[in-house]
């Protein structure tokens, strides 16, 4: 059931939510509306852009406690009602959208720091925390979550789980999901349940991991404990100008094969160099591919690893040395890239096309994407950065960009053409083996890639969906599940 | 509208989530709505749809915003969603839709802006209502400049503009500017000294702006204190120093509070977990505990909850305003410089 503001039901499930929250933290204000009805999506930042309404929630509540949340779902579930899970409304993907209106449920009154385990190294926090106040704490005491993504001011360690998020010192600590021990998660009908406390066992399959991307979609993470990370006693960083994106990726992978394991790796290509790592540094850069990387940990392993690192970038692929300092302004100033006006906005169009291969297929992804964005649409640029590197592979942080006078006025032709390049871009990626996506997340935007994405494991996840919330009230229409 | 004096702003910050985390107000309210984001993408609504700006919950969650502009502080490009507040509350007023609660208070300002002097000498202190609230630090003053045997005059009285500007009567305050110019002016005094960095901004930023003219210097009492150069007689003990939104957002950082510890041989610890949050209680917002007293308490709590030893620590403010709402709503020892650095003489 969808709830009319009209009918006097609204009001009783109104007065049935107070119960169980509290006036102040049950809320229907226009204000608290709006911000809920747009997130970092490029669509509904658009439509409001253009003056057009963007669909709001019925109600917003902040729960308290994990009961609290239990209670709401419950009640959802008795009246049919959509819930959608917010964290810090960061998602670029459209995921914490109230699309069918309902209860948006604003998780960041759940911001306690409950323990920090200085015997295990973990931390446990409830999961509307914002990352940077979590990180703040755990620094106070000398550790840290490694967990450093560009959004770390604004997204919640709930929005993260929900979405696999990943920071900048993933290619040594790992993504959020590598980082976690155990959940607690309120399912879609209200059950309060924990994952095992320690993410290795035998104990059949690992429900931890099957709440990690769930997107709101199987119900409301409510807890977590996190492995935390001492301070390193050095962290360094270099970098180098490769003369083509080609010859600086090649270097980049056999610094992985090397396993000398740096704590970061990134490359821009040729575009990305010229336009926004010069403007960003604030400094000269030769033309090519800037590469940085780097390492943490004991002094003399960083300067051993450094010392091997440095052979491969200088001897074998003949990287020109920008030094420590070009490699250092780059960790300092990592966010700068998302601050105004560094960052793309509207009236722009620009999407971030989120992809991760093998090294075997990264750079044929890259040049497919490229391709057919260039060819299709010569109005838009294509720039790149690869981001997150693993052993195996790395993450394309590709982005297309139109300026506005490429953007067509009519909001629903600017939605229709922007689709168009995601659809071409994302199924040139697939077709190359690349996965949509790394750490974004699918939201709204990429919902109807899953079956493509998934063939016939797909009815797997939708039975798990139906399994745990059987009257499909957790973020309907999101994650390739089905609408209301 | 004013709105559009801050078109940087309301272009920029409605697309930037890089500055939530310091959004005193929504860190406790937990609301998208209080946030640098969201506050100004409901602005720029308001160019599309000017009617927007009568809407109440807009309206109440301009004036609920704690105005430290940490978040101008902390961004990279210094975007100034803290003036585009302050421009929405004067859009507001000035289309006569300013809330009843709001009303009531200016006028009550309006009817305070009338000031006494005393004393001789080439020393005028100013000690406003909140100064005079926190009856211990105007007394610390008198002490110390007993002690230095420097005469000095007093002025004391009500608002001087700055919380009517804050609230979006510009045409009022610019009025009471003006008076309170003159009656500085008219003891010759050749330095103002105030110990509240509200007054403090208003006398160096406000008043040149509303081509007030001021004959004498002015200074926050830490750094006219620090100029004495008075030997200290015992270390202060070690504190922990709460930053003041407007001496350091809105005046560049003061060096005179820090000039002032050292002075004293306190050792200054550090509060919390960073030093890019406000812990003021809305210093900024000048008088939100007459807007909704309960947000200040919300803010004083989280801020009490941040101490390392709640019943021991010493919180050492620059803020008579903050001073006064922390011992209100929590059992923090605060102390203001002047408290501190009259112990130690
Ligand atoms: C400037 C900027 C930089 C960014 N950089 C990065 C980056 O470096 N790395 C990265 O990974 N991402 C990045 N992102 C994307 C975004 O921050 C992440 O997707 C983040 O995980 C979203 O968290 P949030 O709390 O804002 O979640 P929201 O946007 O509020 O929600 C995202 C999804 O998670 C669900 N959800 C939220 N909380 C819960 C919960 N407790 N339980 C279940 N479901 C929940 C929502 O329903 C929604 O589907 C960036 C975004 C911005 C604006
Ligand atoms: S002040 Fe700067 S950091 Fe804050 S929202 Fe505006 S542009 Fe972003």
């Amino acid at each position: 059931m969808l709830v009319s503001k009209t009918s006097y039901m609204y009001e009783m499930i109104r007065t049935e939510l107070t119960d169980i929250l509290g006036a102040e933290f049950v809320r229907t204000g226009e204000a608290d509306k709006f911000g809920h009805s747009v997130d970092y999506y490029w669509v509904p930042e658009m439509w409001h852009d253009r003056g057009m309404e963007t669909p709001k929630p019925d109600f917003i509540v902040h729960p308290g406690s994990t009961e609290e949340v239990a209670k709401v779902v419950k009640l959802a579930n008795h009246y049919k009602i959509p819930v959608v899970p917010w964290g810090g409304g960061s998602g670029s993907q459209g995921g914490a959208l109230p699309i069918y209106g309902g209860i948006i449920v604003d998780m960041k009154r759940m911001n306690h720091f409950i323990k920090l385990d200085k015997e295990s190294l973990t931390v446990t926090c409830q999961t509307g925390i914002i990352a940077r106040h979590l990180e703040w704490q755990c620094n106070k005491e000398g550790y840290s979550t490694m967990h450093l993504p560009a959004s770390i001011a604004c997204a919640t360690i709930g929005g993260f789980l929900a979405h696999r998020g990943t920071g900048v010192l993933s290619t040594k600590y790992g993504k959020i999901e590598d980082m976690v021990m155990s959940l607690e998660v309120v399912t879609g009908t209200g059950e309060i349940i924990r994952t095992l406390p320690v993410p290795r066992h035998a104990s059949g399959p690992d429900l931890t991991m099957l709440f990690l991307g769930s997107e709101g979609t199987f119900g409301i993470i409510t807890e977590v404990t996190l492995k935390l990370q001492p301070q390193p006693e050095s962290r360094q960083f270099r970098a180098y100008i490769f003369k083509d994106f080609h010859t600086a990726m090649s270097a980049g992978a056999e610094l992985m094969r090397s396993r000398l394991q740096p704590c970061a790796v990134r490359l821009y290509d040729e575009e990305e160099t010229i336009h926004h790592v010069r403007k960003v540094f604030g400094m000269e850069l030769d033309q090519g591919a800037y590469l940085v990387f780097g390492f943490d940990g004991r002094t003399e392993i960083v300067d051993l690893q450094m010392k091997y690192a440095r052979e491969i970038m200088e001897k074998k692929y003949k990287g020109k040395d920008l030094g420590s300092k070009g490699g250092e302004l780059w960790w300092e100033n990592k966010y700068k890239f998302f601050y105004p006006p560094f960052m793309f906005h509207i009236p722009q169009a620009f999407g971030t096309l989120d992809t991760v291969a093998t090294f075997s297929n990264i750079e044929n992804v890259y040049w497919a994407m490229k391709k057919v964005v260039n060819e299709n649409f010569p109005a838009a640029r294509f720039i790149g950065h690869f981001s997150h590197w693993y052993e195996w592979g790395c993450m394309l942080y590709a982005r297309f960009i139109f300026e506005e006078k490429d953007v067509p006025k009519d909001p629903r032709e600017a939605v229709a053409l922007y689709n168009r390049v995601w659809d071409m871009a994302i199924r040139a990626a697939i077709a190359n083996g690349g996965v949509i996506n790394e750490h974004h997340g699918v939201g709204l935007k990429l919902g109807h890639f899953m079956k493509e994405l998934y063939g016939p494991a797909m009815p797997v996840l939708e039975g798990i969906k139906q399994q745990l919330d059987p009257n499909n009230i957790m973020n309907p229409g999101k994650l390739g599940f089905k609408g209301l | 509208m004013h709105i559009e004096n801050y078109t940087d702003a309301t272009q920029n910050c409605r697309f930037c989530f890089m500055c939530r985390h310091l959004s005193g107000i929504g860190n406790v309210t937990f609301t998208e709505a209080d946030t640098p984001r969201v506050r100004a993408s409901m602005i720029y609504g308001i160019t599309l749809h000017p009617e927007k700006l009568s809407e109440p919950d807009f309206i109440d969650t301009i004036y609920r915003s704690d105005l430290s502009a940490a978040c101008r502080f902390h961004c990279v490009s210094h975007f100034d969603e803290n003036g585009l507040n302050l421009a929405a509350r004067a859009d507001i007023v000035e289309a006569g839709l300013a809330p009843e609660y709001v009303k009531v208070i200016a006028e009550e300002l309006k009817q305070s802006a009338k000031w006494s002097s005393s004393g001789q000498g080439n020393v005028l202190y100013f000690e406003d209502r909140y100064t005079s609230e926190a009856k211990t630090v105007s007394a610390a003053f008198r002490k110390i400049m007993k002690k230095a045997q420097i005469p000095y005059m007093t002025i004391q009285g009500g608002c001087i503009g700055k919380a009517l500007a804050v609230l979006g009567f510009g045409k009022d305050a610019k009025e009471v500017t003006q008076a309170f110019a003159a009656a500085v002016n008219a003891t010759g005094a050749k330095t103002l000294v105030v110990s509240n960095p509200a007054a403090y901004d208003a006398l160096t930023s406000d008043f040149p702006t509303f081509g007030a003219k001021l004959n004498a210097k002015v200074q926050h009492t830490s750094e006219y204190l620090a100029s004495l150069k008075l030997k200290v007689t015992q270390k202060a003990p070690a504190v922990y120093y709460l930053e003041s939104d407007f001496l350091k957002n809105y005046d560049g950082n003061l060096p005179g509070p820090r000039a002032l510890l050292k002075a004293m041989g306190a050792k200054v610890l550090p509060f919390g977990t960073n030093n890019e949050e406000s812990y003021t209680c809305a210093e900024g917002a000048v008088v939100l505990p007459k807007i909704d007293a309960t947000l200040v308490e919300k803010l004083a709590h989280y801020v009490a909850a941040r101490a390392d030893h709640p019943d021991e620590d010493v919180i050492a403010v620059a803020s008579p305003y903050t001073k006064i709402q922390l011992e209100k709503y929590t059992k923090l020892q605060v102390k203001t410089l002047e408290e501190l650095f009259a112990a130690a003489l």
